[in-house]
């Protein structure tokens, strides 16, 4: 019982704590771009309003498929140790995080090509090339983490950096491996210079082409906990995770340094983006991973 | 005296016409939200596309009363028509207007939707746009200033928080008539394009 | 100025155009009959203008005469020509182009769109390009009245008088 009343805390945790950033983080862009901004609860109302509008319905799949997404999304929600907030104590392994994420990225898919415009079909295919992008570096640099803790447990990897103060967070430890997580961050979110897939002025906003009212309300939810997913598997893997308040801290950082250098750059076209992640992340990961099984976590480079 | 179903049709005037006592309690609360966050598709024929710019961007910052462009019909709540309109955009337009998700709000941008403005003897362009598609507001100028942009949009929260902002009904209701001077306009509104054959 | 003038003398020993005149400079217009224009056409092609700019038409309502105007580029010493012929109003047509400028065929379906002009030889000349469903006089003739044709097919705003100056005001 204990159980489900943390992971609705949990989930609670995320509602709030991430649309409330998300509108920060229009103000921040804002205030970047030189402009006033709207105000922080606006992703509040835009949420309720898009939940208070009618929807079209393309069939069955394109419902059931957002379903899914949101489903998948808030499942793969409750593993991911928020600070000291743990729903499932020995179950918070990485590659449970790893596979139910894939559900919802493929509920996504599933519902946007069952929309049947051609944008949506571009839309998810841009998606899934950027995915297998992202995911070898930043796969390869966890997997040296959990090559070093010998564990693969979210919180005892977060648990093993607290030891030492600030200089064992693996931030400090792996400085080559900190940077590849942080690339792959970005293109986790979806946002500039990796948010290919959802080009608005391009592709009509990809995947999101046909969704209007109450279907495009679940998929706003659906990406701010998958945001929440990624940016906590981040603070959790290389920075220490924390109590809930350091936690949520460290994730308010993070994601203002994502927010921040998305809002000056421009959008890569997506051969671009591939040949990118497969050119310098994935070198600086081989290395890392090389660092770290020849010498082990924290070359004394800081000496 | 009876009257048949043409002569029906010619009797209405829709835009005397109010339909603000079929909202329902739930629309009420939800106009709360709709009037705090536009999402905007802005079809942009013509001139019209010069004055959203500095509207949009730094100077007068539109996002800062909750305003947002969106990509695609589906997602968006203000159809904004700026500038003249032929012949042959009404078509589009009104396949758009019809892919929207209720509610939905039309605003009419500039002298050419309003009366014809300069084009008012061309034979492409049509005169005034309330006749084919339910106009909830109309921003007058040609073209109107960003601060005019503003205040019009002001103006469409204030009408959307009272519930007077009701054309999606109008069209709903009279849809008759309005088809009726659709064809008239256009001899039919179906899309026939030899590019996408 | 002496070079374009080689080449107004290069097409007047080789065909015989009804005037020449050099409209400013690097572009020259020249009026031929209607049954030269082919050839000319193909004969400027083969020596570089190998560019059809536009293809238009003049409404000369007074003459009774439609102009065909060929604009042509070259791209090699900038030189525009405008390859002019006039075409009887009543009865408008005009053997097609497009063996010679392929591009010809969009142009083509504008002038007849706009015009009323007939191009024999080209299949696909009565096709609606612009106009959708058009059922009046081509539109750019001058005794179209584009002012009738919006008050019959549009409707018009009315507005009534509210405002009554007073006296000593201006109106």
């Amino acid at each position: 019982m204990s159980t489900f009343f943390l992971a609705v805390a949990l989930l609670l945790l995320a509602f709030f704590w991430q649309i409330t950033l998300s509108g920060i983080q229009r103000k921040v862009t804002a205030r970047i771009h030189r402009r006033v901004g709207s105000p922080w609860y606006q992703n509040f109302i835009d949420l309720f309003k898009a939940w208070s509008k009618s929807s079209i319905s393309h069939g069955f799949i394109y419902d059931f498929g957002v379903l899914m997404a949101l489903g998948g999304t808030i499942a793969t929600l409750i593993f991911v140790p928020a600070g000291n907030l743990i729903v499932f104590k020995n179950l918070d392994n990485f590659f449970v995080i790893v596979y139910l994420l894939a559900i919802g990225s493929l509920g996504m898919a599933m519902s946007a090509v069952g929309s049947g415009n051609p944008w949506a079909s571009i839309g998810v295919m841009r998606a899934l090339t950027q995915m297998l992008g992202y995911e070898l570096p930043y796969i390869m640099t966890v997997f040296g983490i959990i090559y070093a803790n010998k564990t693969a447990s979210i919180h005892a990897i977060a648990e093993a950096q607290q030891t030492m103060g600030i200089m064992g967070w693996n931030m400090f430890r792996m400085p080559l491996g900190v940077i590849v997580g942080f690339i792959s961050l970005m293109g986790m979110l979806g946002k500039k210079p990796f948010d290919t897939p959802i080009a608005p002025a391009e592709i009509a906003s990809g995947p999101l082409v046909e969704y209007g009212g109450k279907h495009l309300g679940m998929l706003m939810l659906q990406h701010e906990f998958a945001t929440f997913v990624e940016v906590g598997l981040f603070v959790n893997l290389f920075m220490g995770g924390g109590t809930i308040i350091t936690f949520l801290i460290k994730y308010f950082v993070v994601y203002m340094l994502a927010t921040m250098i998305a809002s000056v750059v421009a959008r890569f076209k997506i051969d671009q983006l591939v040949t990118f992640y497969y050119k310098v992340p994935l070198a600086l990961a081989f290395i890392q991973t090389a660092i770290i099984i020849f010498t082990g976590l924290g070359v004394s480079i800081w000496l | 005296m009876a009257l048949n179903e043409n002569e029906k049709i010619n009797e209405i005037d829709v835009n005397e016409l109010d339909c603000r006592d079929t909202l329902t309690f739930w629309e009420k609360f939800g106009n709360i939200f709709r009037s705090k966050s536009i999402w905007m598709l802005h079809y942009c024929t013509g001139c019209g596309a010069m004055e959203l710019p500095p509207t949009m961007t730094s100077r007068f910052d539109m996002e800062r009363i909750g305003m947002a462009p969106m990509a695609t019909p589906r997602q968006a709540d203000v159809l904004l028509i700026t500038g003249y309109l032929s012949v042959k955009t009404l078509r589009r337009i009104i396949y758009t207007y019809e892919q929207m998700q209720n509610p939905k709000y039309v605003v009419g941008f500039g002298s050419c939707t309003l009366n014809g403005g300069v084009y008012y003897d061309s034979y492409a362009v049509i005169s005034r746009l309330d006749y084919y598609l339910p106009v909830d507001l109309y921003i007058a100028g040609c073209m109107p200033r960003p601060e005019a942009v503003m205040s019009g949009f002001k103006k469409l929260m204030d009408m959307i928080k009272k519930g007077e902002a009701l054309g999606w009904k109008r069209y709903q209701k009279y849809y008759d008539w309005y088809k009726k001077n659709q064809v008239r306009a256009l001899g039919e509104v179906y899309v026939k394009d030899e590019f996408h054959e | 100025m002496n070079f374009m003038n080689n080449i107004i003398e290069d097409i007047k020993s080789r065909f015989n155009p009804e005037n020449t005149e050099i409209v400013k400079k690097n572009q020259i217009a020249i009026d031929f009959k209607n049954e030269e224009v082919h050839s000319a056409l193909a004969y400027l092609k083969s020596q570089g203008w190998k560019q059809l700019t536009i293809l238009t038409c003049v409404d000369w309502i007074k003459e009774n005469k439609f102009q065909l105007v060929y604009i042509l580029m070259n791209w090699d010493n900038s030189i525009t020509i405008q390859v002019r012929t006039k075409i009887d109003r009543d009865n408008p047509k005009f053997r097609t182009v497009i063996n010679i400028y392929p591009g010809a065929e969009m142009y083509e379906r504008d002038v007849h769109e706009f015009f009323g002009v007939e191009f024999e030889g080209n299949p696909n000349h009565e096709k609606e390009l612009f106009l959708e469903l058009w059922d009046d006089l081509p539109p750019m003739r001058k005794d179209f009245d584009p002012l009738a044709y919006s008050k019959k097919k549009f409707d018009v705003r009315e507005y009534k008088v509210d405002f009554i100056p007073k006296e000593g005001e201006a109106e």
